[in-house]
This record gives C-alpha cells, structure tokens and sequence, in this order.
C-alpha cells in the first residue's frame, strides 16, 4: 500500500499534477541554516574582537568556549564539536543554495549584463552574495576545517602566530569581507524574502533593513579588521621563541 | 522652463526588424526640441511623423493604464507614456523589453507571453461546479475590506515591467515572475475561487515558481503601479511552505 | 491565401467584443476574437468611473428600479434612443453586473453603518442598513436620479475587462492579437467574414464565418483632442461603411466630456465630481449653480460640458498657452478619499500635471470623449442592411444613447450588447439559412482587392500625398467646426476642407516600402478610412439643424421634434463618392413608452411634435387605469410598451432588491 502510494506520488510529480512538496523544505532550509550561520558569524566576530581589549579577556573568552567555567578545566573538543555542528549548516546551506547559481556562463553573462543596465542594487547585491559564496565554499571550509582538527590553537599567541607567521592574514582578510557582506545582505534578503519583520508600509522597512545592512557591515568590517591588526601586531611584537603560549595570571592551566 | 531656450533631447533607439534580418540591428539617434510637458509618448510620435515614418512602438491608452508601451528607459523597464522627459537627462536611451519575443525596434509581443502565463496558471475564478450564475438574484455578500484587497492586487497591468526587471526571470526562462505569483496571491485572497493551498502548490510550487524567486527586488523596483509586489511573495512563500495536504 | 473558416467571427477585444465571443461559445459555437492589441490592453480599461445598474443596494439608491434608469437613459438621450432596446438594456445592467461579480470582478460594496459624504460641497453623514453591508454598493453620476454607478475603486473597467479575458481563457476562446480587419467579406446582401491582415508580418488572411460581429469601439480619433485610446480611429464603422450595403447611425452624435485634463487630453473620471468635486472658474468661483441650480456640476454631461465653454466664452476662463480651461477641485474630498477612491487620478495628475490633486485643483476642459453613432443596427445588433453583420458596444448604433450617453452607461452597454447580441447570434448559427455558401472564388477575390490596394499605397506616383499632414488637417478641421458648439458655415467648411481631403488622400504613397510590420502603411489606410467617416459626422451634423444632446447648434438651438426626431444613416454605396449618402429613420412616437417632453436643463427650447401629446395621453390613460386596478409596475410598463417578447429567454427574469425579493 504505502509503496503504491509512494509510487504513485512518483508518477504525479513525473507527469506535473502534483508538485514535489521538497522543493518548499529546501527552500526553507536554505533560509534557516543561512539565518544560523549569520547569528553565528556575528557572534563569532564579536568574540574574535575581544583581543582588542586585552590578551587576557581574549583568553578567558577562549576557556569560556573550551567550557572551562562550567567543568573546571579545558576540553578544546567542545570548539571541535561547535565546528562540525557549524561545517554541516555550512555544507548543507551551500548545497542547497548553489541550485540558484547561474548554471551556466551564458545566465552568468545575462545576469551581470543586467545588473549593469538596470542599475539596480538588489540585483548587484545578488551577484555579490554568489561572487561571496563562491569564495567561502573554498576560504570558509579550510577555516572550517582547522578549527575542526585544530581546536587547542586558539589563543591571544597561538592565534597571533598562526595570523601572522603562518600566512593565514590573508585568507582571513577575504573570509573576513566575504563573510561580513554575505551575512548581512543574506540577512536583509531573508527579512523581505519572508517578510515576517514587514511593518505597515513595507517599502518603509525595506529602507530600513537596508541601512541597518549597510551599518552593520561597515561596523563588522572596522571591528574585524581592526582585531585582525592586533593579532597581527601582536604576531610582529611578540617573541614566540620565549613564550610561545599565553599564560594567565589568574587562570592556571596545566595544558596551556 | 516656460522662458528658457527648450532643451535638445537626443533620443538614441535601438532598431532591428526580425521580418528584414538581413539588416542588423542599429541604435539611431534622433534631435528633438524639448516642448512644455513631453512625455515619450508625445517624444516618440513627433520622431514618427517628422523623420522616420517606419519606427515601431506600441502605445494604446496613452494615460499608463493599459500596459502596452513599456520598453527599456536608460536601461529601466518603465511605461514610455507617463515618462516626462523633463525627468530625464538630455540623451536618452530606448531599447525594446528583454524576455518577450521582438516585434521590431521597440514594439513587442508581450500579448502571447501573458496568455501563456494566464493558461499555465489557470488565472481565472474556479467555482466549484460549472453551474450557470443565478444573476436574478442578489449577489453573494463579500466583506468591503476583503474586496479592496482583492482589487489592490488586481491593479496589475501586465505591462511585464516586473518580469524584465527580474534577473531571475531573464536567466531562467520558465519562471512566472512577479505577475504570475500576484495573480496567484490574488485568486488567493478571492473566497470566489474555490482552489486550496494545495492546488495553488501544485501550480507555482516549484523552481520554476514562487521556490525560483531570489528576491532580486528587480519587480517591486519596476512595478509603474507601485504593486505591493514583495509584500505578496513573501506572504505567498509562507502560506506554500507552512501548506499541508488535507490527506 | 490563408483561409480560416470558423462559426462566429468577433473583430474586437474589449468588454463588448469579449462578452459576445464567451456567449456564443457557451451555446457551443466556435467562435475566433480578432484584435489589434492584447485583450486586456483595450480601451474598455479606462472606464474609471463605473458600470450603471438598479441594484440599490446603497442608502442612495433606495428605491431605484429598471423603470427610473429607463427614464434617466431616454431623458439623457434627448429622446434619440431607441426605448425597446433602453427597456432591454435596464432589464439586463442588473444580471451582467452580478455575473461580472460571480466571475470575479471585486466591485466596491457597501459597509454597514455612518460614513461622510461630500454632497452639494458640504459634508453629509450617510448611513448604510445591516442587511446591505458586503453587497455591491454605487456612486453618484451625471444625469441619474439615483446613485446607481457600480464600480471597482477607480478601476472599474479594468477589473471588468480582466475577469472577463480571464473567462475568454478559461473558455478556450482562440483569439489572434494584432490582426486587423481591413475588409468585410459579403455577396448579395449577406455577410460572410473579413480579410484581416496580420500586423506583425503584414500577412492576409480570409476569416469565413457564418456571423462576423464588429466591437471595436469608437472613432474619438478623428479629433486632433480625444480621451480615446490611439486605437480608437473606428476602423470598424470604415470597413462596415466600405461594404456600401451597411449603414452609420447618428454619426454627428458626438459627446465630449468635462473633465479631460490640458493638455494632453486624458480623462479624469465623472466619479470626481460625482464624489463631490465642483468645478470653477479663474477667480475660483463655482459658476455651475449658476447655470443648472438643480443638478449643478452633475448635470448631463452635453450639458455641462456647453455650460463650460459659455462660461470660458465670458472671459471666465483660465489662460494658458495651450487655450482656456476650468478648474476641476476635488481637494475638498480630502486626501484618504482621493488616494482610496480616485488613486487613478491621482496618478494622472502627477505622472502628466506634476500637480497633487489633494491639494491642487485640476486643469481641465471638455474633449472628445465618446461615439454615439456607429454601425446601425437593430435591437438583435444586426445590421439593418447587412445580413450576418452584427455589431456591439460603442461601435455600434443599436441605439441606447441616442444623441447623448449617460456617464456609467457605456461599460454596461458593452457588457449587456454582448450578453444579448450572443444570443442572437447563436440562434441565428443554430438555424440552417446561416449555413455558408460562397466559394473560395469569392474569398480570393476580396483578398485580392486588398492587396492590390497595399501595392498601390506603396507605389510611387506623381505629386504623391504623405499621410501625417493629411491626418493633422483633419484632425484639426473636426476639433475647431464640427466641435461642442456647431454652426451653419463652420460646417459647411469643414465639409468641403474634408472632401479636398479624401480626394487627395487617394494619392497618398507610403515611403517605406515594405508590406510587414510597417507602420506607416497602417497609418495610410486608416487616415483614408478615417476622412470617410470624418465627413459622415461632418455631413450628418450640416443636415441635422436642430440641437439635440451632444449635438449643439448655436444656429438652430431648438431641438425640433417635428422634423429631426429622426436618426440619420450614412451609407457610401460607390466607393468613387466623395461624400456620404445620407437618409433619415423615423423614430415612432407612437410606440414609445415615454414620450418627448422637457428634458429639464435650460429653458424648453423644444419644438413639439403633435403626436408627443397625443402619446403622452395615452400613456397617462394606461397607466390610470392599470393603477386603479392596482396593477404592479411591470405589468404596467407592458401595457405601455411591450418589449419582453425581444429579449432572449435568459434575460426575462425580474431583478432581485432587497425590497423586491423573489419568490423561491
């Protein structure tokens, strides 16, 4: 019975009387996983930032992730498992939102040729959010990646040295831009998109999601890019050789 | 401007007649004098008569009610006929609509494109069973708040405005664009047509339909009469994903 | 040659043409819709105003019944209407609008209890009954004892022409878009389809039917000014003309409206001044009470818009570079109202005037706005002469406006002509004397003729004519002698200025020589057509000297029952004249149900027919003596004028109020 009846359903959707009901879930899943990861990036930023107020608020923000205050010792494993929750809304936001991309060079061509002629800026901010993804589905899943494998590497020092002697300066600068500008137009999008924040005039709250967008990329770039110049400084200050490993004054850790 | 010396607009067109494909096509450029509230209308017909008798475009109603004359302004999709030029800079730019097949230099057939589109969505009132209308009798009440919003998403003109405006319709052919999924949001709305959730998922659910829309904002951007275009996807989205079948 | 052979042929996409096309395909008639632009692209769209029909639903029309919208119709008429097809026509406004609303046009309705009104420029508190609230309510309009304009916003004729394309589609009814019919095809008083000639590739194509049905709308065009849509150029009446079998009715009987704005001439609805808008003058001053103490701005519109030019002839006008005008002020109504109710023209106001006119009044003088006249036929909208030709709408003359049309009157007529025209139609394709029988001999012949005449506009000749100039002289003859006010000379002119026209049109070479999409080719045939018809108005307007409605002669300011009440027929039976022929039809007062009397604007200025007493007596004694057997209205109003026996079966039934319930 259910097979015929998923048979059935099979032969419908084949022949267009009936419309795969997926297609709503994906559209849907694509929103969500890319609502969560924007939530995370702003909160990740944020946390990043906490260097520019000192190596050791840095440091204590680092245990707190590691779960330091609530079990009394480190576990880096916990930043291991908050990366793999956050690689699979990575991998599947990005399966499912590269159906929307251009499929072939000629719809690339058409779509940019558009964007020039009408000058319109939403259609502009969509090639932006697939030129952005683009860059992350490679920058974001090495990211990804190293906090994965790596998670003991993240301190005031650690990090520094990483930033600064091992390169990653600059992948972190593209990932930076592309994942400031992709969180926030993503968000904007989503706000029209589904329309669930719309006030009474919704052309009034369209202006303003998109001066909020603007604002807080802006704002994300200085703050993120102004944390990225104290690892670095601290990376081109400080001497790895001696200690190569923050040490609190407060916090004594035997691993760290 | 009374006093002024009136402006001389260079109005540049792109030519081309699919019947004569030998001849490529061309963008012409054409001097006119400026007069006291010209609209392209007025533009377009003053090229006709005085230098080129040949040049194809569509007016109808002349008063932006009817649809017919949208074309591209500088690269926007707009109605030509409630286009002063007194808006525009001196040198103005006309190209046909992109999507819609060229009838020649900026006339073209959106006529056929709309009733494929009204075919596809069966955009007209589904009663229940075809039983004939009792106009004897008093009509069926409807509440007047619900028939204004009926009609505030029937104002469309189907100008096609929207659809060359959205870059998703431009790339992917098959999509119904913003004027199919109002016309669904309005059948909606209607207690009149009996279609559930369901039927309307089975006719727009899908890439090709509200599940294809990007939210480009190219439509709500182009819309010349101010549809509250994003407002009625967006509602539309969230009534296809919440839908459940009844069995 | 291309030969399409279908039952019913409909030339024409608008409301009338439409509505025709889905009534004979619900008989079960195959039925092809020839048009020259999108259905939903037609004139029938910029009907703002509304639809009339006695449906009574709102405080103002209580009481209003198909007897009082009779009345309205014929006074409006000046008597030129035909009171069968009146009495058909109120029968049936009534069904097509809650047909219309059954097939999803979301007319505006009533809400229960108080809301302000703007009546006479002051506010009055208006309350609706419970049992009203949610059915369709009306507006006030020109000419009509009560409020009796259904409407859609201001969108009325839009959303009644896409629920009605919206039924054509769900009908199947198979329609080719930008096809024009450039001759009828017809033999021994029979006709039997159109060469049509497609405008995208410039193809010929023969349409074979056993009814071919003209709904093309009016010929506003021959005016340099005109609220019509630049289709509007009655190509339709030019080719029915062009058969030299078929007559023009009243093609003098032309209205200009009010209210178009200056200068581009487009249309800002009666609903302005029917909500309550006035008109005034350069000091600001409302002069309409002052001409028409009792219906003031509201008037009939041939009445208004003379009272206008008067007034602008004293001095009282506006100057500006484009000629006089008056003010229309709707600010009064007050901003929520306007953007609600008048958003359309609000939107004109501002997309063509840059003025807001929630603030501002509105530049405004009266233009030319609607064709009386047209294809003559009788009640079924057959022609009287042609057999197998049917016409409906405002192409037609069947004749329900006589020589004036009540504003919200037109979009009902078109919907109702088609409703009943269908009918007939499909009764006449049921029988077997509409069987076809010509041969392909014929239909090749009238393709042939059509085409030899293309060849000729595009060969070069001697002192060639071009068609723009020929156009504009036109144009500007009809506006500035054969306009609101005519006269004696002026017509005489502009008769003779038109003839020199026609003639030399003859010689008109297209530069362009291509016979595709071309169009300086279409802009040649039609300015030929157009100056035939230009002259029948021009020549019918001479000859009738008298003033009746829309037509106003300062020469002859009577309207002469006695020796116009008449219509007057413009044939052009050899296609070498270069004038109209022009015979009269007696309207019978004998038969009528109302009789001429005062209309009720002005001072009488009526010079009586004896019989007008003699019928009116006769009514009077009916009627007395019905009453005093306590008869009810209708077996009254068939006493007096039966008419029941026209009107297809469908159509018979009485109208529901909710005073007047039917019995289940």
């Amino acid at each position: 019975m259910d097979k015929n009846l998923s048979r059935l359903k099979e032969v419908e959707e084949k022949f267009g009387v009936r419309k795969s009901r997926m297609t709503a879930k994906l559209d849907y899943i694509q929103s969500v996983t890319g609502f969560l990861l924007a939530i995370f990036i702003m909160g990740h930023i944020v946390f990043e930032s906490s260097i520019l107020v000192s190596e050791e608020f840095m440091y204590s923000v680092t245990l707190m992730f590691e779960g330091y205050f609530l079990f009394g010792s480190a576990h880096p494993e916990i930043v291991s498992g908050i990366s793999a929750i956050v690689f699979v809304l990575f991998i599947t936001h990005a399966f499912i939102a590269m159906r929307k991309f251009p499929s072939s060079y000629k719809q690339f061509k058409i779509i940019r040729e558009h964007a020039k002629r009408m000058q319109h800026e939403d259609t502009s901010l969509w090639i932006v959010q697939i030129v952005t993804g683009f860059i992350m589905f490679f920058a974001g899943s090495v990211h990804i990646y190293m906090m994965m494998t790596l998670p003991s590497e993240i301190g005031p020092y650690q990090s520094a040295s990483r930033i600064t002697h091992d390169y990653m300066w600059i992948l972190y600068s593209i990932l930076l831009v592309t994942v400031i500008i992709h969180a926030f137009v993503g968000l904007y999008r989503l706000a029209i998109k589904w329309g669930f924040t719309e006030g009474p005039n919704h052309k009034v709250s369209r202006k303003r999601f998109k001066v909020i967008m603007k604002v807080m990329i802006v704002a994300y770039l200085v703050l993120g890019f102004t944390s990225l110049g104290k690892y670095l400084y601290i990376g081109n200050t400080h001497d790895f050789e001696k200690e190569p490993v923050y040490k609190s004054k407060t916090i004594v850790l035997e691993r760290h | 401007m009374t006093n002024e010396t009136p402006r001389l607009l260079k109005i540049s067109i792109l030519r081309y007649n699919p019947q004569i494909p030998e001849v490529k096509p061309s963008v012409e450029t054409y001097e006119l004098e400026e007069g006291d509230g010209m609209t392209l209308f007025i533009a377009l017909n003053e090229i006709r008569e005085r230098f080129d008798p040949s040049l194809k475009f569509d007016f109808v109603c002349r008063a932006g009610i009817c649809g017919s004359c949208s074309m591209l302004i500088n690269g926007k999709p707009t109605l030509a006929c409630r286009t002063l030029t007194a808006n525009l800079d001196e040198e103005i730019n006309l190209a046909p609509l992109p999507l819609f097949e060229l009838i020649g230099d900026l006339s073209i057939h959106t006529g056929n494109w709309m009733r494929g589109l009204n075919e596809r969505l069966e955009a007209w009132i589904h009663e229940e069973d075809q039983k004939e209308v009792d106009f004897d009798r008093l009509e069926e009440k409807m509440e007047p708040a619900l028939a204004e919003e009926i009609y505030e998403t029937d104002r469309c003109i189907e100008c096609g405005c929207c659809v060359a405006g959205c870059g998703t319709a431009l790339m992917r052919n098959d999509f119904v664009g913003a004027v199919g999924l109002n016309k669904i949001a309005r059948f909606r709305l209607d207690p009149r047509d009996k279609r559930d959730d369901s039927d309307y998922y089975d006719i727009i659910g899908d890439e090709d339909g509200i599940f294809g829309c990007m939210s480009l904002m190219g439509c709500e951007d182009s819309c010349p009469k101010e549809l509250p275009l994003q407002s009625k996807l967006a509602y539309l989205r969230r009534k296809m994903v919440v839908m459940k079948d009844e069995k | 040659m291309r030969v399409a052979y279908t039952d019913v042929l409909v030339v024409g996409g608008g409301l009338a043409g439409l509505r025709c096309a889905t009534g004979v395909k619900q008989r079960g008639h195959d039925v092809v819709l020839l048009t020259l632009v999108p259905p939903k692209r037609s004139h029938s769209a910029a009907a703002q105003g509304g639809m009339q029909a006695s449906l009574g639903n709102c405080s103002k029309g209580e009481g209003d019944n198909e007897d009082i919208h009779f009345a309205d119709t014929i006074k409006g008429s000046d008597w030129g209407a035909d009171q069968d097809v009146a009495r058909m026509f109120v029968n049936t406004a009534p069904k097509a609008i809650r047909e219309l609303a059954a097939w999803g046009v979301p007319w505006t309705r009533v809400h229960r209890g108080d809301h302000q009104a703007i009546i006479n420029a002051k506010k009055v508190t208006l309350t609706e009954k419970d049992e009203a609230h949610g059915l369709i309510t009306a507006r006030d309009f020109g000419g009509t004892k009560k409020w009796r304009t259904c409407y859609t916003s201001d969108g009325t004729g839009h959303s009644m022409l896409y629920a009605m394309d919206n039924k054509a589609q769900e009908q199947e009814i198979t329609v080719h878009e930008r096809m024009e019919a450039m001759a009828l095809i017809h033999e021994n008083g029979r006709c039997y389809g159109a060469v049509a000639r497609n405008l995208m590739t410039g193809e010929l194509v023969a349409y074979i039917a056993k009814a071919t049905s003209i709904a093309t709308g009016g010929y506003g065009r021959i005016y340099a000014v005109s609220t019509n849509a630049v289709i509007c150029q009655g190509m339709g009446q030019a080719i029915a003309l062009e058969t030299g079998i078929a007559t023009l009715g009243n093609m003098e009987a032309i209205q200009f409206h009010p209210t178009a704005i200056v200068p581009v001439g487009i249309l800002t609805t009666e609903g302005c001044r029917g909500d309550g808008g006035l008109l005034t003058d350069v000091d600001g001053y409302r002069f309409m009470p002052d001409y028409e103490p009792e219906k003031k701005e509201l008037a009939s519109r041939d009445v208004v818009s003379r009272r206008m030019v008067e007034h602008m002839r004293k001095g009282k006008g506006v100057k500006s570079r484009y000629g006089d005008h008056l003010w229309l002020d709707i600010t009064i109504l007050g901003r929520e109202h306007i953007e609600k109710n008048l958003r359309e023209v609000k939107d004109i106001c501002m997309s063509f005037l840059g003025i807001d006119p929630a603030e501002k009044p509105i530049p405004v003088r009266p233009t030319q706005h609607y064709s009386m006249g047209g294809i003559r036929t009788d009640y079924k909208g057959e022609s009287q002469t042609l057999k197998g030709l049917y016409s409906c709408g405002e192409a037609a003359c069947w004749d329900l406006h006589g020589f004036n049309r009540l504003g919200g009157n037109s979009v009902a007529e078109t919907v109702v002509s088609g409703m009943l025209q269908a009918e007939h139609i499909a009764d006449y394709c049921d029988t077997e004397e509409s069987e076809i029988d010509i041969s392909t001999k014929l239909i090749k012949e009238f393709v042939d003729k059509e085409q030899a005449k293309l060849d000729y506009l595009l060969e070069p000749k001697e002192n060639a004519e071009s068609a723009y100039p020929l156009r504009r002289a036109m144009e500007n003859i009809m506006m500035d002698k054969v306009g609101i006010f005519r006269n004696e000379k002026d017509l005489q002119d502009a008769v003779d200025e038109l003839e020199q026209l026609l003639i030399r049109s003859r010689n008109i070479e297209v530069k362009h020589k291509t016979l595709t999409a071309n169009p300086e080719l279409f802009n040649a045939y039609r300015v030929q057509r157009m100056l035939k018809l230009a002259l029948c108005v021009a020549k019918g307007a001479l000859e009738r000297r008298e003033s009746r409605g829309a037509h106003a002669r300062e020469d002859y300011l009577e309207r002469n029952d006695k020796d116009f009440l008449n219509r007057t027929l413009t044939s052009w039976p050899d296609e070498n004249q270069t004038m109209p022929t022009i015979t009269y039809e007696d309207i019978d007062i004998k038969s009528m149900e109302l009789p001429p009397g005062f209309r009720g604007y002005g001072k009488d200025m009526t010079i009586t027919n004896p019989e007008s007493k003699t019928r009116q007596d006769e009514v009077d004694k009916i009627r007395e003596e019905l009453e005093a057997k306590s008869a009810d209205r209708f077996e009254i109003q068939s006493a007096i004028m039966e008419y029941k026996s026209k009107l297809p079966d469908r159509y018979n039934g009485k109208n529901e109020r909710l005073w007047e319930r039917l019995d289940d």
